[in-house]
């Protein structure tokens, strides 16, 4: 009896331990996302109420500036116009590309190709850029060449389509390879019995293949949405602190905040993008789980 | 089951390890500085072992009173028995003469003068003399006759008795000479190699090694096929040859080029060419001195040690350029400088380094200054505060050097960085940075405690940036003023700016961007609003009077200036550039109509010679859309996070005292009053009994311009310190709005877009700028 009771109590303790246990080892990684995430980010809220140097406690007042600044205004709308327009194009012609390329036999090929852009270094696409791009650049110089006027590209509107074919060139071998990882999870049985049941290319992939790419979708919508932000590295490179106002971009801001001591403005403004990026993307997940069920 | 445990406690150990790994990446103890140069040998103290006992032992320096006014020093040696002995140029009078101390600099006494043969100026002049050990001496006496320049070379002995040495200077080979001035070769450098020989180099980079019994030539070094010799030093029995890119050496007896010192090569390379040189073991080693200070090298050795730091004294000042180094023993030795701005009139200084011993090796206290360009005044006031405060390393960093090719943008954020880590400058030289700004968000400190006993200042400068409270929390050191220069034609002082750009042409062949910036300093400050915005009126009215002013841009005339930068062979500055200096040739010999610029120092003669060289030329303040601007230079301002705020505040202090707004290098005028009347009066010529005279070539060999070296007038004095008076108005500085409004203006005048289009071009930059 004895023997039962102590079995019992090492049996409970085992229990308790295992249904811990899990904890202690997400516990290194946890300690890392604190230190290096969370309390920074706990000090950026903090820091939002206060003043930029002397750390007074302002109340909202970080906020209410922001919120009234036309810079602030100005990249949050650029940054949102670049998201909306890049994000769907790359996605659909990554998607496109990568059905085309999995059913060519030179596809693993073709793809490797498509991710040189990746590896060039910013430094140098800024300069390709300027050489393209400038008024004196290789591309009015052919226009001149074919009797057309050219101008200062980085200094008008077209400055913000530049970066947009530049994010999509820079990203599409990339999210390919991701859609080509999500194509390759499909089963070929699916396809077969579909095509026995007398269903079309077309039909296989609307029903077949979308369906099952859902979870793919996830992961290259927000990888994209994140990648979106490097586009800045280009832009500064290009054209500086102060760009044509139509890639005005929110790093833009920061990084002239910063330069400027404006930590308080730039606290206020970091809260506020957080919480919409942390809302964009639990919208977005729960969209993929309720598609999941 | 005993597997899985071994398997989760490696597990948790590599988790522990990584954990732990990634908190000592963090600690601090990286930070920790090195080891300064400045101990005489940091091992002989030992004291730094755990890091809380200093080392001890430094090199002290003191200046030295000489005897006389020296117009010039040629040369100075320890003698065989002792005796330090100087040869030079009595400032007073221009005799040559020879002083000696036999208490190792205390005290003078004048040995002799040179032999009447040396004293004739009627009939030539002196550029060059050197000592032997033995104490005599060689004189290069240029004597002009009507077949040229012919040197003659004197030998002095130790009593004073000179005799000529029979040598003839070959004629340079391959050289192209003038018809109007026929020389033949020169005498470039001269010294002593032991007392029976010298060393001649001359205009072509050839070495004579002479007799200086019969002048007899017995060793002829040639690098003119390769490359140039600089410099020519002699250690013991060993001829060091500098040339533009290694140091040769050479056996004094046999001629013979000896095996090349790396090290040394490496230590020069490292801390650039000798100035001077000494040795105290016959050759076995030498000491010599570069901008970075005083070094040792064993020969033979693979190491080079330093002894004396330059940043910590006057060895690396920027106007301090030593003439001879004297090693009196290990810890002491003499230095004499030409350092005008010295304490000593004539701007010949001599100074003594004397080790101390229980001097700590770096100063207790460090005070950091940072500016994003190198500041000249700035270098040369902290070689003088440090001499009186020897307890004080002033840690001066300029944050955009030419090596390391930093952004403005990348150095104001790691300056932000710093700061707001704790571990910034304490004092900041503001130029370029967005003062306004840095004013509003309280990262400067208020300086009118500093300024509380109000000294002889220009108020109406100092006051630049004083708030409505009176604070004052950058303050500039110095100043310019937007000025112009030209004949009646063209330009009448005091016009404005809408009389003067209707002169349609009147700024023709100057460069576009240039001028655009020139004239920013006069117009800009009338641009701002109440609300700090931009007056889009003022700006394209701006644009357009200007491009009436500049009339049709002709590309092949900036072609022109870009061949007379290089050809004048260095890298030409953003000040310089927009200064009014820059122009004055242009303006002389009539590319320009009128010369335009900021006047940051009044050099009386060539104005003087350009003015005369127009129809009623004169100068004044230049036209601009607000009157009566300056700008503001080396602004300073204190760290409110300042480690050492009272040190700093001290060395504001230093600043503006008389001293230190003396010192100039080009930077701008004094605030301080009599400071300013020193600088532009011209007393440095006082003693020019000779009516030496200036000469400046234009960008033609033809285009010659001679001007006199003399004091500047009461009455032109009084002009200037009255224009100063009425400047009311700091120049609105502002990179990132000059930089759009020279972008865009650059084009306007070279006829690319219109003003409106430039105007609408510079608003969109602005006001994304403005409203952050």
């Amino acid at each position: 009896m004895h023997r039962k009771r102590k079995g019992t109590r090492i049996s409970e303790n085992c229990g308790k331990f295992k249904k811990w246990q899990g904890f202690l080892w997400i516990l290194p990684s946890f300690f890392g996302a604190l230190v290096f995430y969370l309390l920074p980010y706990a000090d950026v809220v903090r820091r939002s109420f206060l003043g930029a140097v002397d750390n007074r406690f302002v109340g909202l007042v970080n906020y209410r500036i922001i919120l009234d600044n036309t810079a602030f205004l100005l990249a949050v709308k650029n940054t949102v116009r670049f998201t909306l327009i890049c994000i769907p194009i790359l996605i659909v012609l990554a998607l496109v590309c990568a059905v085309v390329l999995y059913q060519s036999k030179y596809g693993g090929m073709i793809k490797s190709a498509f991710l040189m852009p990746m590896a060039l270094p910013a430094v140098s696409v800024a300069l390709v850029w300027r050489l393209l791009f400038h008024s004196q650049g290789l591309l009015n110089n052919w226009l001149e060449h074919l009797g057309l006027l050219g101008k200062d590209w980085m200094n008008t509107p077209s400055a913000f389509w530049i970066l947009v074919v530049s994010y999509i060139w820079k990203n599409l071998g990339y999210d390919i390879v991701l859609w080509m990882a999500g194509l390759a999870g499909i089963s070929e049985n699916i396809y077969e019995a579909a095509r026995v049941d007398g269903a079309g290319e077309w039909k296989c992939f609307l029903n077949i293949t979308l369906p099952n790419l859902k979870p793919s979708f996830y992961t290259i919508t927000v990888l994209s949405f994140l990648n979106s932000f490097k586009v800045f590295r280009e832009a500064y490179l290009v054209a500086g602190d102060y760009p044509h106002e139509s890639i005005y971009m929110m790093q833009h801001l920061f990084n002239n905040w910063f330069r400027n001591f404006s930590f308080d403005k730039m606290a206020a403004a970091a809260v506020i993008e957080s919480l919409i990026l942390l809302g964009l993307i639990l919208l977005l997940q729960k969209a993929w789980d309720s598609g999941v069920e | 089951m005993k597997y899985g445990m071994l398997k989760r406690a490696a597990g948790t150990l590599l988790a522990a390890a990584l954990v732990l790994g990634s908190l000592t990446g963090c600690s601090g103890k990286g930070n920790e500085s090195a080891s300064n140069g400045n101990t005489k040998a940091s091992d002989e103290n030992g004291a730094e072992g755990d890091g809380k006992e200093q080392a001890k032992g430094r090199f002290l320096e003191e200046d030295v009173t000489l005897p006389i006014v020296f117009g010039n020093i040629f040369d100075m040696k320890k003698l065989e028995d002792g005796t330090i002995r100087i040869i030079g140029i009595n400032g007073d009078n221009g005799t040559k003469t020879v002083w000696d101390s036999k208490d190792l600099g205390a005290n003078w006494e004048k040995a002799f003068d040179a032999p009447k043969e040396i004293q004739d100026e009627g009939n030539g002049y002196v550029d060059y003399a050197a000592l032997s050990f033995d104490g005599q001496s060689v004189w290069v006496y240029n004597q002009i006759g009507d077949g040229g320049i012919t040197h003659v070379l004197y030998l002095v002995d130790q009593e004073g008795n000179g005799s000529v040495i029979p040598f003839e200077l070959p004629a340079a080979e391959g050289e192209a000479f003038s018809t109007d001035n026929p020389i033949e070769n020169l005498i470039m450098r001269i010294g002593f190699l032991g007392s029976e020989q010298l060393l001649i180099k001359d205009m072509t980079g050839k070495i004579f090694q002479i007799s200086v019994v019969d002048g007899s030539v017995k060793q002829t070094y040639d690098f003119s096929d390769a490359e140039d010799a600089h410099e020519i030093y002699v250690v013991g029995n060993k001829i060091l040859i500098a040339t533009s890119s290694e140091i040769l050496i050479y056996d004094g007896e046999t001629g013979e080029q000896q095996q090349t010192e790396e090290a040394l090569q490496k230590s020069v390379a490292e801390s650039g060419r000798f100035d001077a040189v000494d040795t105290i073991d016959a050759g076995e080693g030498m000491y010599y001195l570069t901008s970075g200070g005083l070094y040792h090298y064993k020969f033979g050795g693979t190491v080079m040690e330093q002894l004396i730091d330059g940043t910590m004294n006057s060895l690396g000042a920027p106007a301090f350029y030593p003439i001879a180094l004297t090693m009196l023993d290990e810890e002491n030795l003499l230095v004499a400088a030409n350092d005008i701005n010295s304490s000593s009139p004539g701007g010949i200084a001599l100074l003594k380094y004397t080790w101390s011993a229980e001097t700590s090796a770096k100063p207790d206290k460090e005070l950091r200054v940072y500016s994003l360009y190198d500041n000249r005044e700035m270098r040369q006031s902290i070689s003088h505060f440090q001499k009186e405060h020897t307890d004080v390393y002033v840690n001066y960093q300029a944050a955009m050097t030419e090596e390391n090719g930093v952004t403005v943008s990348d150095a104001l954020k790691t300056l932000t960085t710093e700061i707001m880590a704790g571990k910034g400058p304490d004092l900041i030289i503001l130029d370029g940075m967005p003062v306004e700004t840095y004013i509003e968000k309280g990262i400067l400190k208020d300086l009118s405690s500093v300024f509380a006993d109000s000294g002889n200042y220009f108020e109406n400068i100092l006051n630049a940036y004083q708030d409505s409270q009176g604070q004052i929390c950058a303050v500039p050191a110095r100043f310019l003023i937007p000025a112009a220069q030209g004949g009646s034609t063209y330009y009448t002082p005091g016009e404005d700016f809408d009389t003067f750009t209707s002169k349609q042409g009147v700024l023709e062949k100057m460069i576009p961007e240039v001028t655009i910036e020139k004239f920013w300093y006069s117009c800009g400050a009338s641009w701002q609003k109440e609300d700090k915005t931009l007056d889009v009126e003022k700006i394209t009215e701006f644009l357009t009077k200007l491009k009436n002013a500049f009339g049709e841009y002709d590309n092949s005339t900036e072609d022109d200036n870009v061949t007379k930068s290089m050809s004048e062979g260095e890298i030409v500055n953003e000040l310089k550039k927009v200064s009014l200096s820059y122009g004055d040739l242009d303006l002389a010999f009539g590319r320009y109509k009128v010369n335009v610029g900021l006047l940051g120092r009044l050099d009386y003669g060539m104005m003087n010679a350009v003015n005369e060289k127009l129809e009623n030329g004169d100068y004044g303040l230049m036209p601009g859309q607000v009157e009566n601007v300056f700008v503001p230079s080396m602004i300073l301002g204190i760290s409110s996070k300042a480690a050492q705020p009272e040190l700093a505040e001290e060395m504001v202090a230093y600043l503006f005292s008389k001293e230190a707004q003396k010192v100039s290098q080009s930077g701008g005028f004094p605030v301080e009053k009599e400071a300013f009347k020193s600088v532009i009066d011209g007393h440095e010529y006082e003693t020019n009994m000779d009516g030496l005279v200036g000469v400046a070539g234009g960008a033609n060999p033809d285009e010659r311009l001679d001007y006199a070296l003399i004091p500047t007038p009461e009455e032109a004095i009084n002009k200037l310190t009255s224009l100063v008076e009425s400047l009311t108005v700091p120049a609105l500085e502002d990179d990132v709005i000059k930089d759009a409004v020279v972008t865009q203006g650059a084009k306007v005048l070279k006829g690319e877009i219109t003003p409106e289009e430039a105007t609408d071009a510079i608003m969109q930059k602005v006001n994304i700028y403005l409203a952050e």
